[in-house]
Order: structure tokens, then C-alpha cells, then sequence
């Protein structure tokens, strides 16, 4: 059987295509699954997981939490957002109780970049990313393009914009790993001060004007402008942005071929995306909610079969 | 105390022994014979293949953590590791607690200084507390003992205050050591701007932030149009092409200025950082192969001046974490001479002309020669010895080198001064 080549999931950037295709294939094969009558399979038993959320997350952890119990795994949770205590302090604290209580997987999401490389370095689990601040969410990028070639097929030479605040976002960082690996052509658009600077090394083209990435692309994966992840100013006003890169029905009426719409949620309606759009049939943002169960099973389950 | 020096090679150009290998003997701190010398009546005999000799060596950018933060640098340890490093003469921040602000805190270093084989010296803080608002009593300071000024790991943000301070400190004939960095830019920055650092999800600390503060400052010093044949203004620890470049083109139109760098930059770049390793977050950052290779040339030429260690001492409380976490900072005092010898490429005359004539002359400090009759202030080497550098040879208390397990190249094996003398390792 094919094995994946590590025993971590830190980051897209570090697996390779042959990879993200076993863990999309293995998805497919969990999706099968989940849509029958019993949904549960004991593949994971005996396995404890550790669902470590420091950061505030609802349906990524639920997410989780679900493929978890859909292969039988034992879970524990921790959370713990805007801890009073240095954040370092608590993280090692934290793998200190984790090595305590012998789990054998971790799946945490932190606010800073690097912490599962932090974690990785100190325990023998294996570690799943969920989320590490402005760096990687490696199962989001997975189940995004599992949703996308569930569309349109193959992504080799597929037009894939990613619309927002590319600056934050661990999502756009992962899905142009995750979608240049698979052959896609990635570009970005947003309000040039959400650009990051260097991007243009990575082989990723910028529009300035949300109308032009839409006419060019066959996937848009808008996402969230994160207000909560921007501690200087970024741009000027909400309003101002909803009004030069929201997206809505009428911009994908006006265009003259198929569309898809994603987004990673939670979606702020009437900001980055309207509700009739969101809510449209271009939009497989609901798919994308229960891909992301079968996706995460897969992933668990092939690191699972590491140890 | 009666040592002798056999075969060892001189490198002093303002000694007519320079080049030279020749045996010399030290008597109570004096060096009082150079040539070829017999092998009896010496308490101690140092000798070796390729040895070499030069004045003691300075590392003249040092974050001393004594007072205030003993736990991670006493000035016991400190000491311990400069000599190791081979280093008589240390000049630290002032970024103490207390900062050193008064004539009492140079006194307590002063002491130090005393009866010991390393002197430790002192910048004095130009803003009190190094927060860059209200003037310390420069004049004061400067008479009791410092022998520069700096906010050391405050970068001077007022451009008002920066201009303010040279000329103050221009007709006392001493040196303000400044860091440049526009903290509205690196705000939050983690590491230096560039793939990496997108790749990374670190926030970048661009090139710019420190290149906009040496331009502001040379124009600064343009305008006040102070002339002097001394340097005045110093740019600690720059790490950029640019930052090079201005520099060099601001010397040769005769600005009274001078620059250093940080061992430290020449051994990494930012495409060390892919495995987030706290121990390689350091300000300024990391930065590109082509920036190396800028500040590489800017020794060969003389535009960059000296080279310092940067030493900053940090525990695992303060490197153990998360990199966004993690604070800014690596040991550097016991593997100055080393880490130069192994990456730079510099010879070794650059080299000696780097981390001991320039910063003696910098900031003013006695720079004997190797003759005789002189006082022996000196750091004897083998620029050849290959050794892998691990932690448990780390003297300072907190461990944070970036150079554990790597293998360098060239060390210090016994050093003479203030009338004491050690054998290294």
C-alpha cells in the first residue's frame, strides 16, 4: 500500500504531489463512506487523539472532531483562546501534559507560524497542522482542491484566483502550494497593501481589480478578510472594500462562462462575498464543509499508518 | 608571571615585527624580549604549529545582562566565555537594568575591569532609559568613563534627538553608535522580507526599514555640517547591500563616519529560518545570499570597519517557544574570531585589522604595540585549528548559538593582559 513520505502534516509545502494525490484519493474513498447508512469505520481504534485549539475555531474543530469519531479514534480537547499566560509557556506546559497522557496524534491550530514545527521537534506524535497563524492550514488547501477537481475534473492547467486578504491567510499560502503542486495556475487578487510583496517569486501573478481575476479564472476562492489577524491598518474602511473587491451575483451573471465560488468560512456576508452569491449555483461552499470531513480522515489515517 | 611566545607569527602593522616569527617573552605584563629567545627560566612556554600573535582582541558590541538579568550573563560568565573567545577588551550597551546612565553604573563595570585579564567598557546611554526622549548627562558620562554613546538595541527614532546628540557629543571627540532601523516599518516583523518569509507566514522585516535611517541619519549629519577627522556617527551592526553601498558613498565624500557588522551575518542568510529555528532570530535579520556577499566585500574595501559579536544572551524561556514568541538574539563573544575565520573568506590580516586595530581606534582605546619595553595586551591563535563547536563548551549561562555542532575553523589558545595570563581550552 502506497504510504505517505512523512509523519507529519506541518505544512503543504513540505509533502509532495504524490502526497496530496494518496490523500485525495483516500478521501474519495472516505467520502463513500461517510454517505452510507453506517458511517463508521474502526480504522483509528486504539488511536488517542489530542484536538489542541489555541486559537477560537468552530467548524475546523468540529471538522475534526467528527472524521475522529466517523474512524473510531479516541479524542481529547483542549482549547484555550487568549490565554492570559505567555503563549509559550503554555505550549510547552501543554506538550509536557502530552506526553504525559501518551496520545498518539495531535491535531492543533496556534496563532503563530511554525508552533506544529515547535511541537513536532519535541514529542513523537504525529502532528496534524489545523491552522498556525499567518502560515499554513494544510487540510484546508487538501479539501479545497479534493472540491475543486470534484467540479472541474483534473487541475492541470486549471485558472484558479484566490480573492482577499492574501497577507493573513494561512488558506491562500497552502492553496497556491497545494494548487501549484497539482498543476494549477494560481494568481491573486486584492487590495495591494494584503499582497504580500515577494509573492510574484512564488510564479503567482496579482490583479489589481476583483472584475478582472473573475473574468480570468474558472475557480474563485474567496476569502475572509480577517480583521481579527490585521494589528496595523491594512485599508481603509469595510465598507470601501465591499464596495471595489465584494463579489456578488450580478459580477457572475455578467460573466460569459461557468464560475465556481469557494470559501473557507465563516463567510462575512455582504463584505467579501454577498449573500446572493454566496448562496447562488456557482457557490460549493457547502461541498467544501463536508469534503473537509472526508479529507481529514484520510489525512489521520494515512499518518496513522506511519507509526 | 614570565611566559614565553615560541615561533609565533606577528600580525601588528604598527610593529617592525609584523609578519614576523619570532619567540617573545612577557614579564610581569611587559613584554620584554622579541627575537630568538632560549627556552629557560619561564614559568609557562606557548607553542605550537602556526601560531600567531596580535594585540588582544575587542569585541566592542556586547549586550552585557549584568545588572539586571544575571541569571542570564553574570560578569563572571561573560568573562569566562570573552577569554575563551580570546577577547581582553569588551565595550557593552547600554541596555542594562539600570541602563547606564550614570557615572556610579560605569564605576560598577569599571571594577570589574580591575585585577581581571578582560576589560569590560561601556556606551553610555544618550536617552534616558534608552527610550529615546530626554538626554542623559552625556558630558558627565563622557568624563567619567564612557568611552561612546548608544541606545544600543533602541534604535534612535527622532530624527530631532539623532541630530540633537552629534552635535553635543562632536566637540567631546567621542562616538555615537547608533542602530538603524525604522521601527514603523519592522513593526512586528519577525524576519528579514523576502520568499522566505511569505513562504514562512512571518511578517518581513524589510531592507528598507534599516537603509531609510542611514540615509536619514547621513543626512542628518550632512546638515549639521560637522567636520571631523574622527568618525562621530557609528552604524552598529548593518546587514544589507544598501545599507553597504551608502555608506560607501558617504565616506568618500568625507562624512565623519564609521560602521560595523555581526559576525554572526556572515554565516547565515534567511533561507537558514525554513525550520523556524529560534536560535537564527536575530536583529537585524537574516538576510539575502547578495547582502552576504555585500557586506563581505564592504570589509575587503574598509567600508565596513569592524566586526562585533552582537552577544546577547537569552534562556529557554526566552528561545524555547514559538518564533513569533521567541526574542531577538544569539551568543557570539566565544566564536567571534572563529565564525570570521570560517566564513568570511578574509585574511587574516583584514581580519586582525577588523576585531582589533579599527575598534581600538574607534573608540579610543590604548592599542599597544608588540615591541619591546611595551605593555603585553595580547591574544596568541591558530588560525588553523579545526574543532566542532558544541554546547557543552558554551561558558556564558544561557546556551542561545547558532553555531552548536557546526565545525569552524581558527581559535584562540592563550591570551596575556593586565599582567595575567591564560592558556585557552
Amino acid at each position: 500500500m502506497d504510504s505517505l513520505s512523512t509523519r507529519h502534516l506541518l505544512g503543504i509545502k513540505n509533502i509532495t504531489e504524490n502526497d496530496i494525490h494518496l490523500i485525495l484519493s483516500t478521501a474519495k474513498e472516505f467520502k463513500e463512506v461517510i454517505n452510507r447508512p453506517i458511517k463508521k469505520v474502526p480504522s483509528l481504534r486504539d488511536i488517542t487523539i489530542a484536538n489542541l485549539f489555541f486559537e477560537n475555531s468552530t467548524r475546523t474543530r468540529l471538522s475534526f472532531e467528527l472524521a475522529e469519531k466517523r474512524l473510531s479514534a479516541d479524542t481529547i480537547n483542549f482549547s484555550s483562546a487568549g490565554s492570559s499566560v505567555k503563549k509559550g509557556e503554555t505550549l510547552l506546559d501543554t506538550v509536557n501534559n502530552i506526553l504525559a497522557m501518551k496520545v498518539d496524534m495531535v491535531v492543533m491550530r496556534h496563532s503563530s507560524p511554525g508552533a506544529p514545527h515547535f511541537l513536532s521537534n519535541k514529542i513523537k506524535a504525529n502532528i496534524v497542522n489545523a491552522g498556525d497563524g499567518t502560515h499554513e492550514h494544510p487540510t484546508q488547501a487538501l479539501l479545497d482542491a479534493f472540491s475543486m477537481q470534484e467540479k472541474i475534473g483534473d487541475l492541470k492547467g486549471k485558472k484558479i484566483a484566490i480573492i482577499g486578504d492574501i497577507l493573513h491567510s494561512r488558506v491562500a499560502l497552502s492553496n497556491i502550494f497545494c494548487l501549484q503542486k497539482l498543476g494549477a495556475e494560481v494568481r491573486v487578487c486584492g487590495p495591494k497593501t494584503l499582497i504580500p510583496k515577494h509573492l510574484g517569486e512564488l510564479g503567482v501573478k496579482v490583479f489589481d481589480k476583483v472584475e478582472e481575476a473573475l473574468a480570468w479564472c474558472d475557480v474563485a476562492n474567496v476569502l475572509r478578510i480577517q480583521l481579527e489577524r490585521q494589528q496595523l491598518k491594512y485599508f481603509p474602511s469595510l465598507r470601501e472594500y465591499s464596495l471595489y473587491f465584494g463579489i456578488n451575483k450580478s459580477m457572475l451573471e455578467k460573466l460569459d462562462k461557468e464560475i465556481v465560488i469557494m470559501h473557507p468560512g465563516p463567510i462575512n456576508r455582504g463584505v467579501e462575498l454577498s449573500s446572493d452569491a454566496a448562496d447562488s449555483q456557482h457557490s460549493i461552499i457547502l461541498d467544501q464543509v463536508e469534503n473537509g470531513v472526508a479529507v481529514r480522515m484520510a489525512v489521520m489515517f494515512l499518518l496513522a499508518q506511519k507509526n | 608571571m614570565k611566559v614565553l611566545l615560541k615561533k609565533v607569527r606577528v600580525f601588528d602593522s604598527n610593529s617592525t615585527f609584523d609578519n614576523q616569527e619570532v619567540d617573545i617573552a612577557v614579564e610581569n605584563g611587559i613584554i620584554v624580549s622579541i627575537g630568538n629567545i632560549e627556552d629557560s627560566g619561564f614559568e609557562d612556554i606557548i607553542s605550537g604549529q602556526n601560531l600567531c600573535v596580535s594585540n588582544g582582541w575587542v569585541d566592542a558590541g556586547v549586550h552585557y545582562k549584568e545588572p539586571g538579568a544575571e541569571w542570564l550573563e553574570n560578569m563572571d560568565s561573560l568573562h569566562a566565555a570573552a577569554l575563551e573567545g580570546g577577547i581582553t577588551t569588551l565595550v557593552g550597551f547600554p541596555n542594562t537594568n539600570p541602563t547606564v546612565q550614570t557615572k556610579e553604573s560605569l564605576s560598577y563595570f569599571g571594577n570589574f575591569s580591575k585585577n581581571n585579564l578582560v576589560s569590560f567598557l561601556n556606551y553610555a546611554a544618550v536617552t534616558k532609559n534608552c527610550e529615546g526622549k530626554d538626554f542623559t548627562d552625556m558630558m558627565d558620562l563622557h568624563y567619567n568613563g564612557a568611552i561612546g554613546f548608544s541606545d544600543g538595541k533602541n534604535p534612535i527614532q527622532s530624527s530631532d534627538i539623532l541630530l540633537k546628540t552629534l552635535q553635543y557629543l562632536h566637540p567631546l571627540n567621542t562616538i555615537l553608535v547608533t542602530k538603524s532601523e525604522d521601527k514603523y516599518l519592522s513593526m512586528f516583523g519577525q524576519m528579514h522580507e523576502g520568499i522566505t518569509s511569505t513562504m514562512l507566514g512571518l511578517k518581513g522585516i524589510p531592507s528598507a526599514a534599516e537603509e531609510i535611517m542611514i540615509m536619514r541619519d547621513l543626512k542628518l549629519l550632512e546638515y549639521s555640517g560637522i567636520k571631523s577627522e574622527q568618525p562621530l556617527l557609528h552604524f552598529s551592526t548593518i546587514s544589507t547591500l544598501q545599507s553597504v553601498n551608502l555608506i560607501r558613498e558617504a565616506k568618500a565624500k568625507g562624512l565623519p563616519i564609521s560602521c560595523d557588522i555581526a559576525a554572526h551575518q556572515l554565516a547565515f542568510t534567511d533561507e537558514s529560518l525554513l525550520d523556524f529555528d529560534t536560535n537564527l532570530k536575530v536583529s537585524p535579520p537574516f538576510r539575502s545570499k547578495s547582502d552576504v556577499d555585500a557586506l563581505i566585500e564592504g570589509l575587503k574595501d574598509g567600508t565596513i570597519d569592524m566586526i562585533v559579536s552582537d552577544h546577547n544572551p537569552l534562556d529557554a524561556e526566552h528561545k524555547n517557544v514559538e518564533f513569533d514568541v521567541a526574542d531577538f538574539g544569539v551568543l557570539g563573544i566565544q566564536t567571534l574570531f572563529s565564525v570570521v575565520n570560517t566564513y568570511s573568506g578574509l585574511d587574516l590580516q583584514t581580519i586582525i585589522e577588523k576585531i582589533v586595530l579599527n575598534p581600538r581606534k574607534l573608540v579610543k582605546i590604548e592599542s599597544p604595540k608588540i615591541a619591546i619595553g611595551e605593555k603585553a595586551n595580547l591574544t596568541v591563535f591558530d588560525p588553523d585549528q579545526e574543532f566542532v563547536f558544541e554546547e557543552k563548551n558554551i561558558l556564558s549561562l544561557s546556551k542561545n548559538s547558532p553555531f552548536i555542532e557546526n565545525k569552524l575553523k581558527g581559535r584562540a589558545v592563550a591570551v596575556v593582559n593586565n599582567g595575567k595570563f591564560k592558556i585557552l581550552g
